[in-house]
């Protein structure tokens, strides 16, 4: 359901995700885990458009939510008189080669050197423009289907614990302010909570808030939830509850993609991990696979070092 | 003793007095419009420079902003109270007091944006992050979750601004206008009392209680705030 194409992501000089792809299928959970600064929590916040990717595109169920990437549509280069005189030059050099090398080489040429956006003056943004129709979804209508908890839960510091739940979806008007306290308050009644529904958070735990936090994003009947490692800010003793939340949702059948460093519960949520290291994804594989019988050199590192 | 009763005539005196008391009245007219004025563009202002849209849309109305909070805060604002009473508003017969209350209002609007902008950038980031990530615009994002966190930051800030503005109108004496210092000047001038000090002790103890009244209100806002304080 999210499909993230050939993304990179630059901030300022320095490159944080050098061309990683991805599919997360419905029903699916999905661990990552990599070394600290590996770009685990870009790569996750580059899927919902809280980081803008450099280049790349990402989509949702079908819908482009990233502007249009020109050299991720083969179809959109082919259209171009570019193309064409880049293949008739590769042609002229090697005859010999086959038709199929010379267009590979070309579009590789073409990518490589960015020549489109060099060469193509309208007729370039009017097919960008169309992909753009056809595709696009607006960012915030894609956000609705993605729900995200956050290292440091980020609860609306103004508002009460039931408020903070009936915020988004009474301000979007999907439902109506009774409609979305009984909603709050069934997710309260699930985490147990309800007696915190009129208080502010800083009135609470860290885990509690975390907890809060994963049903504030619940209240927005999500298709997909995106944990950037939701236990790394709390006390040893609250981890657990906040896990076991996200073992119910595992239960649910939820799609999730979650950043972690917790191996064991990695190993036992997740239906696939990927190792992220350096801006890349160097490895992915089943858990018992991915633990057991790890190929990457720095991954065997890394799993040394945190197991 | 003289500066006793020259005191005590600043209050007995019918002209005396009602000289002052129309002073107050232009100073506090003054001071109102302009705090209205000051807080409804430095709101706009802070609001237009803290948008992140890139398109050419944006871009023009931040280049304004920033051009006028440059200029608005380099120059002194006798200058500028200057520049509006005669040259902008040089037409014979245009009331004074629009002329001053735009000129203190828009000079208050630049220092109000800043402390505003402030306010909002220290609202830490994951909070608006987070209203977006639940697909709340922009907009809504503001309006409910960084505003209502951010004046609490900002209204110290702001208070110390509209007492400043307030002394600050004094100047207005300077293109003919009788606020309350231009009062007491004027009382204690020869052809009146002859004698600056009763009148001027006055005037200056007009100005302390209204600063004073004006600290303790912002003190109780900034107490009810805090008191109840949801973090
Ligand atoms: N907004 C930003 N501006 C500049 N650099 C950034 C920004 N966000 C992240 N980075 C840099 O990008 C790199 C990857 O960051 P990221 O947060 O994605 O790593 P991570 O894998 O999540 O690490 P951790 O395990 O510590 O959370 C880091 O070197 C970080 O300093
Ligand atoms: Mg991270």
């Amino acid at each position: 359901m999210i499909s993230v194409k050939n993304i990179y992501k630059n901030f300022g000089d320095v490159a944080v995700l050098h061309g990683v792809s991805c599919e997360i299928e419905r029903g699916e959970r999905v661990v990552i885990v990599g070394p600290s600064g590996s770009g685990k929590s870009t790569l996750l916040r580059c899927m919902n458009l809280l980081e803008t990717p450099t280049y790349g595109e990402v989509w949702l169920d079908g819908k482009l939510i990233t502007e249009p990437d020109p050299y991720l549509h083969f179809d959109v280069i082919r259209a171009s008189e570019t193309y064409q005189s880049v293949l008739a030059g590769i042609k002229a050099g090697a005859p010999a080669a086959s038709e199929e090398a010379a267009e590979t080489e070309a579009i590789r040429k073409i990518k490589a050197e960015d020549l489109l956006k060099k060469h193509e003056g309208k007729a370039y943004d009017a097919l960008l423009k169309k992909i753009y129709a056809d595709n696009f979804i607006d960012v915030n209508l894609a956000r609705r289907k993605m729900g995200m908890v956050f290292q440091h839960f980020n609860l609306f510091g103004n508002l009460t614990v039931l408020q903070n739940l009936t915020l988004a979806p009474t301000q979007l008007g999907l439902q109506t302010k009774e409609q979305a306290e009984a909603r709050a308050l069934e997710l309260l009644e699930r985490i147990g909570l309800s007696d915190k529904r009129d208080v502010y958070p800083s009135k609470l735990s860290g885990g509690q808030k975390q907890r809060i936090a994963i049903v504030r994003a619940l209240a927005m009947n999500p298709e997909v939830m995106l944990f950037d490692e939701p236990t790394s800010a709390l006390d040893p003793e609250m981890v657990g509850e906040v896990l076991d939340l996200i073992r119910q949702l595992a239960e649910d059948g939820m799609t999730m993609v979650i950043v972690t460093h917790e191996m064991g519960f990695a190993r036992e949520v997740g239906t696939r991990v990927l190792f992220v290291n350096e801006g890349k994804i160097k490895e992915e594989n089943t858990p018992s696979e991915f633990f057991e019988h790890p190929r990457d050199a720095r991954l065997k590192e890394f799993l040394s070092k945190v197991l | 003793m003289k500066f006793f009763s020259d005191v005590a005539q600043c209050f007995t005196n019918e002209k005396y007095f009602s000289a002052l008391l129309e002073g107050l009245k232009l100073t506090l007219a003054i001071s109102v419009g302009a705090a209205i004025i000051g807080l409804f563009l430095g709101t706009l202002v802070a609001l237009v420079r803290l948008s992140s849209g890139k398109s050419r849309w944006m871009k023009i109305p931040r280049a304004v902003c920033n051009v006028y909070l440059v200029v608005i805060r380099g120059t002194p604002m006798a200058l500028q109270l200057f520049i509006m009473a005669f040259i902008i508003f040089a037409i014979r017969g245009f009331p004074k007091i629009i002329t001053a209350i735009l000129a203190f209002g828009i000079n208050s609007g630049a220092y109000v944006a800043e402390n505003i902008r402030a306010g909002i950038l220290s609202v830490d980031i994951g909070q608006t992050e987070a209203g977006r990530a639940l697909g709340l615009t922009q907009g809504i994002t503001m309006r409910k979750i960084i505003i209502p966190q951010a004046i609490k930051n900002v209204i110290p800030a702001i208070g110390n601004e509209l007492i400043a503005l307030i002394k600050e109108t004094s100047i207005v004496s300077m293109i003919g206008m009788f606020d309350l210092t231009a009062a007491a000047q004027n009382i204690g001038s020869g052809h009146n009392l002859a004698s600056y000090l009763g009148p001027m002790t006055v005037a200056a103890l007009f100005y302390l209680v209204i600063v004073y009244a004006l600290t303790f209100a912002i003190k109780q806002i900034e107490r009810r705030l805090r008191s109840g304080d949801k973090r």
